[in-house]
C-alpha cells in the first residue's frame, strides 16, 4: 500500500500555542508546568501542565466570536490546534475529497457540567449546555473550524490513549480506501472532575512530577489538544503538499488485567508496541527515540519500563516522557506527544524527560535527561496508555527511509453477524420480544435485569455498576462457545452515567472530600470495553466510540474496516447506555422524550418533539466465515457527516452497486423512527427518496430511544433476514407480516448530522 | 473494640459493595489483600476514604495502607489509636 504520510500538524499545550512555541520551550528544557489557574478547586496546590491562555483568549486566536453559540474549553483547545494543522496541510473550502475528522476526547463538557449540574437539574438557566456534556457534542463543535466539510466525524473515548487510537482509526480508514484525508487527534481541558479522579486514586504529585525516577510520586494532570492531517503519499503528491513525515506503523492491544493498574510485565504495552513494530517491518534496533507515555505514577513507569525492555532487550533506544513538560493531557496526549515526536524527528532532537534522578530498580535504562541536538532520528515510537489497559503505540518516521515491509495485504474478508444479546427494556438476552414485544407503558422505561450470578462472583461484581454488568452478561452470551474474539469495539454516548452522576454529585456537595475512586472509575466510558476484555481475558484490539447517537455505528464501522481487511477475523461489536431519572430529567428539558400517551399508534401520528427513552446494552460477534446458526451477512456500511438526502441515497445506491444489489433487490428499511417529528422527517424523507414502496421497519417503540439505540436496528433486521420474516408489531405502514426477506438496509441519524447506513443480507439466499 | 470490629466490618462490606457477606464472614485476624478476602489496590483507596470520612484519619499516601490494612483487627487498632472523630 501507498505510505500513509502526515502533512500537517497543529499543537497546543503548557508548551504554547502552535509549534513555534512549543519548539523552543521543548528545547530550552525549562519546566512548564506550575500551579493551576484555570479552574477552582481546593487542589489547586496540585502543579498542572495548563495551557496559559484563559477561554477568552483562545477565542482570540481563532477569532472565535460568541454569536457563532457556546463552546466548552476541550472544543476551543482542539480548534486552535486544528486550525494549525489545516492551514499546514493546505485544506481549506470543498476540494471534492472525502475528509474525516477524528478526534479523542473523555471530558467533554464536563468542565460546565460541573459548574451548572444543580441548573440542569433544578432550573432552567443553563439548559444549552446540557446538550454540549457529551464527548460527540464537543467533536461536532470541533468540526465546525474547518471551512470545508467533513464528511464523516467520529469521537474516540479511550482515556489516555483516544488520541493515538483516532490516529490508529484514521489509518484504517484510509487503507481502506474510506477517505482521501483524515484528521485525526484528541484534546482535553482540566476539569475539576477528572483532578478530583484522579486525586482520589492518588497518584497526584504535589511536586512537578518525575517520570521514570525511582523516587516520583505520581503525575501531573495536564490540558490541551494535538491533530495531524494524514493522507496517502500519492494524494498527497497530487495535492501539491509537502509530506512531514510518514505513519510507519501502528498498535493498539489490551492488558486486559486491571480497571486501572497495569500488568506486572506490563502485557497490554509489550503487544502494542510489537504490533506497531511488525506493522512497520521495522526492528527494534531500528527505532531511535521512544517518547514514553511515562506519566510519572508509580505502577505506570516501572510497567511501561519492564514492557520496553521486553521488546528492546538491551539495546534500548533513548528514551523520555515530555509529560514531565506537559503534565498528563489525558485524551489529547495521544496527539500532543505525537506531534512532539514529530518535531523532534523533523529538528533533529530528542526532548528531555525533566526531573529525572535515579534509576528505578530492575531498569536497565535511564531516561535522556537533557535536551539533545543535533542527533539523526529516523524512527520514534511513541507511546499512549490508557485505563482499563487500553494500550496504543505508533511510529514515525522521515520521508526518506524505505519502508522495509508494506505489503498490500488487503484480502478482502466477509464480514456475518454471527449472535447478538441484549438486556434492555424487552425481556433481557432472549429474543421474546421479536414475536412479544413488551409495549412500554410510559417514557421512562428501566432495563429488565437477568440473574447475573450465573456470570460472574458477588466478589467480582462489587466494583461494576449495573452497566458494566449489562455488558459483561450481554459479552458473554453472544461470545457463547465461540472462542475469545480479535477485537473488542463498544459504543457509549455517555459510559456509566449511573456512577458518573454520583461522583459528581458528590463532588460538589462535599466540597471535593470523602471522593470514591471506584465511581471515578466507572466515569471513563471506555471502563466498559476494558471490563469484558478483562473478563473474556482478550489482549487484542480494543476501542471504544463516543459520539452521541453513532456511537455504535462508529463501533461497527470500525469492527467492519478492519474485518474487511483481514486484519481481525472476529470482533465484538457493543452498544451501552443507561438511563438514569436524572439525566432522563435533564435530557427531558431539551426536548428528549414525549410526555404523555406513548402507544405505537400515537407515535406514529405525532406532531411533536420527543420519544419515549429506553436503555441500551447489547453485544454481537462478528465472524469472517458463517454455520447454520449465524443471523446474517453485513455486505456494506457508509457513515456520514451532514449529507443531502442526495448524499445519502448515492451512498446507498453505491454500497447496493457494490454488493451486486439493485434498490429493487431491497426487501426492507430498518429506520430509526421514535415519535419525534424532526428526526422522523428525516427518516421519512430517505426512504422516500431511496425507495418508497418498500416496507419500513422501526424498534424504537419498543426499545426506546437511546443513544446506542441503533445497535436494536441492526438487531431488529438481523433477525427478520436470520428468521425470513417481518413480524407484523416491527411494520411501521403495512398491517400484516411479511415473510421472504434477503436484503435490508439499516438507516440511523443523529439529529440529521451524523448519519450510518448498513446493508445486510440472509446468509441463505 | 470488638464493637469497632464490628462496625468496621459492616463499614467495609458497605463501602466496598460485597453484595451477600455478612460480618460473620470476615474473620478479622485474617489479611484483608491477596490470599484472605481478596481485595485490590482499589479497594484499598476505599478504606482510605472511609478511615477519613468516618474517623477523621487522612493518609499522605497510599503505601501506608499496606501496613494498616494488615486484617480489620490491625486496621481497628490503628483507628483506635488516630481517630478524630
Amino acid at each position: 500500500m501507498d505510505n500513509i504520510v502526515i502533512t500537517g500538524t497543529g499543537i497546543i499545550s503548557s508548551l504554547g500555542a502552535g509549534k513555534e512555541e512549543t519548539l523552543k520551550r521543548l528545547r530550552s528544557g525549562q519546566k512548564v508546568i506550575g500551579p493551576i489557574q484555570h479552574i477552582r478547586t481546593k487542589h489547586s496546590y496540585l502543579p498542572a501542565g495548563e495551557v496559559e491562555y484563559s477561554d477568552e483568549q483562545l477565542k482570540e486566536l481563532i477569532q472565535y466570536h460568541d454569536d457563532k453559540g457556546i463552546i466548552t474549553r476541550t472544543s476551543l483547545l482542539a480548534r486552535v490546534a486544528l486550525k494549525e494543522a489545516l492551514e499546514e496541510a493546505r485544506l481549506n473550502g470543498t476540494s471534492g475529497q472525502r475528509i474525516v475528522l477524528i478526534s479523542g476526547n473523555t471530558v467533554g463538557g464536563m468542565e460546565k457540567s460541573e459548574q451548572y449540574y444543580h441548573d440542569f437539574l433544578n432550573n432552567n438557566s443553563r439548559n444549552e449546555y446540557i446538550a454540549m456534556h457529551d464527548c460527540g457534542a464537543c467533536t461536532d463543535v470541533i468540526a465546525k473550524e474547518f471551512d470545508g466539510h467533513f464528511s464523516l466525524i467520529t469521537t474516540i473515548s479511550t482515556a489516555c490513549s483516544s488520541a493515538a487510537n483516532a490516529i490508529i482509526l484514521g489509518a484504517n480508514i484510509l487503507k481502506e480506501d474510506r477517505a482521501d484525508i483524515v484528521v485525526v487527534g484528541g484534546t482535553e481541558c482540566i476539569s475539576k472532575f477528572h483532578l478530583n479522579g484522579f486525586n482520589t486514586l492518588m497518584i497526584l504529585d504535589k511536586e512537578p512530577c518525575r517520570p521514570f525516577d525511582a523516587e516520583r510520586h505520581g503525575l501531573n494532570l495536564g490540558e490541551g489538544a494535538a491533530y495531524l492531517v494524514m493522507e496517502k503519499e500519492g494524494t498527497a503528491r497530487r495535492r501539491n503538499v509537502q509530506p512531514v513525515c510518514k505513519l510507519s506503523g501502528y498498535g493498539n492491544a489490551c492488558d486486559a488485567f486491571h480497571q486501572t493498574a497495569t500488568s506486572p510485565n506490563g502485557q497490554g504495552a509489550f503487544l502494542a508496541m510489537s504490533k506497531a513494530l511488525e506493522s512497520s517491518g521495522l526492528k527494534p534496533e531500528d527505532i531511535d527515540y521512544i517518547n514514553a507515555h511515562g506519566t510519572g505514577t508509580g505502577n505506570n513507569d516501572e510497567c511501561e519500563g519492564i514492557a520496553m525492555m521486553r521488546v528492546f532487550g538491551d539495546k534500548m533506544p533513548p528514551v523520555s516522557s515530555t509529560k514531565s513538560y506537559t503534565g498528563h493531557t489525558t485524551s489529547a496526549a495521544g496527539g500532543v506527544e505525537s506531534v512532539i515526536s514529530i518535531l523532534a524527528l523533523t529538528h533533529r532532537f530528542i526532548p528531555a524527560n525533566l526531573g529525572y534522578q535515579t534509576p528505578i530498580e530492575g531498569h536497565n535504562f535511564k531516561p535522556v535527561d537533557h535536551v539533545i541536538e543535533n542527533v539523526s532520528l529516523k524512527h520514534i515510537l511513541t507511546n499512549s496508555f490508557g485505563f482499563g489497559g487500553n494500550d496504543s503505540s505508533c511510529i514515525f518516521s522521515v520521508i526518506e527511509t524505505e519502508s522495509p515491509n508494506n505489503p498490500d495485504n488487503r484480502k478482502v474478508q466477509p464480514c456475518y453477524i454471527q449472535s447478538a444479546a441484549h438486556i434492555s427494556i424487552q425481556q433481557p438476552i432472549t429474543d421474546d420480544w421479536f414475536l412479544k414485544p413488551i409495549l412500554p407503558a410510559q417514557a421512562y422505561n428501566e432495563s429488565l435485569e437477568p440473574d447475573y450470578s450465573k456470570y460472574f462472583s458477588p466478589m467480582a461484581a462489587r466494583r461494576m455498576g449495573r452497566l458494566l454488568k449489562r455488558s459483561v452478561a450481554t459479552a458473554v452470551e453472544a461470545l457463547g462457545q465461540n472462542e475469545v474474539p480479535d477485537a473488542i469495539i463498544t459504543g457509549t454516548g455517555l459510559g456509566c452515567i449511573a456512577n458518573t452522576e454520583k461522583f459528581l454529585s458528590a463532588m460538589i456537595d462535599n466540597d471535593e472530600d470523602f471522593l470514591q475512586p471506584t465511581y471515578f472509575m466507572q466515569s471513563t466510558h471506555n471502563t466498559i470495553s476494558s471490563q469484558v476484555a478483562q473478563h473474556l481475558k482478550c489482549h487484542g484490539y480494543n476501542c471504544t466510540y463516543s459520539h452521541r447517537g453513532t456511537s455504535f455505528d462508529s463501533s461497527l464501522f470500525d469492527a467492519f474496516l478492519q474485518m474487511h481487511s483481514g486484519d481481525i477475523r472476529s470482533a465484538l461489536v457493543g452498544g451501552h447506555d443507561e438511563m438514569t431519572p436524572n439525566y432522563f430529567k435533564m435530557l427531558g428539558k431539551i426536548g428528549y422524550w414525549k410526555d404523555g400517551d406513548i402507544s405505537p399508534d400515537t407515535l406514529k401520528k405525532a406532531d411533536s418533539q420527543g420519544a419515549l427513552s429506553g436503555s441500551c446494552s447489547l453485544n454481537m460477534l462478528l465472524t469472517d466465515h458463517a454455520n447454520p446458526d449465524t443471523l446474517c451477512k453485513i455486505e456494506g456500511m457508509e457513515m456520514l457527516y451532514e449529507p443531502t438526502i442526495h448524499d445519502l441515497k448515492a451512498a446507498a445506491c453505491r454500497m447496493l452497486q457494490q454488493a451486486g444489489l439493485t434498490v429493487q433487490d431491497l426487501d426492507a428499511v430498518v429506520s430509526g423512527l421514535s415519535g419525534d417529528r424532526d428526526n422522523d422527517a428525516v427518516y421519512n424523507s430517505f426512504t422516500e427518496q431511496l425507495c418508497p414502496e418498500k416496507p419500513v421497519i422501526w424498534y424504537k417503540h419498543i426499545f426506546g430511544e437511546s443513544f446506542c439505540a441503533s445497535a436494536f436496528g441492526v438487531y431488529a433486521g438481523a433477525l427478520c433476514l436470520r428468521h425470513n420474516t417481518i413480524p407484523a408489531h416491527l411494520l411501521y405502514h403495512t398491517s400484516g407480516d411479511i415473510s421472504g426477506v434477503k436484503h435490508i438496509l439499516v438507516h440511523n441519524h443523529f439529529h440529521n448530522k451524523d448519519h450510518s447506513l448498513i446493508l445486510i443480507s440472509s446468509c441463505s439466499y | 473494640m470488638e464493637e469497632l470490629i464490628l462496625e468496621l466490618k459492616k463499614e467495609i462490606i458497605d463501602v466496598l459493595n460485597l453484595e451477600g457477606m455478612t460480618p460473620a464472614d470476615i474473620d478479622e485476624n485474617a489479611p484483608l489483600f491477596g490470599e484472605g478476602l481478596g481485595l485490590d489496590s482499589i479497594d484499598a483507596l476505599e478504606l482510605i476514604v472511609l478511615m477519613e470520612k468516618n474517623y477523621g484519619i487522612k493518609l499522605a499516601n497510599a503505601n501506608e495502607g499496606k501496613e494498616i490494612f494488615k486484617s480489620v483487627r490491625v486496621m481497628a487498632e490503628y483507628i483506635k489509636e488516630h481517630r478524630t472523630k
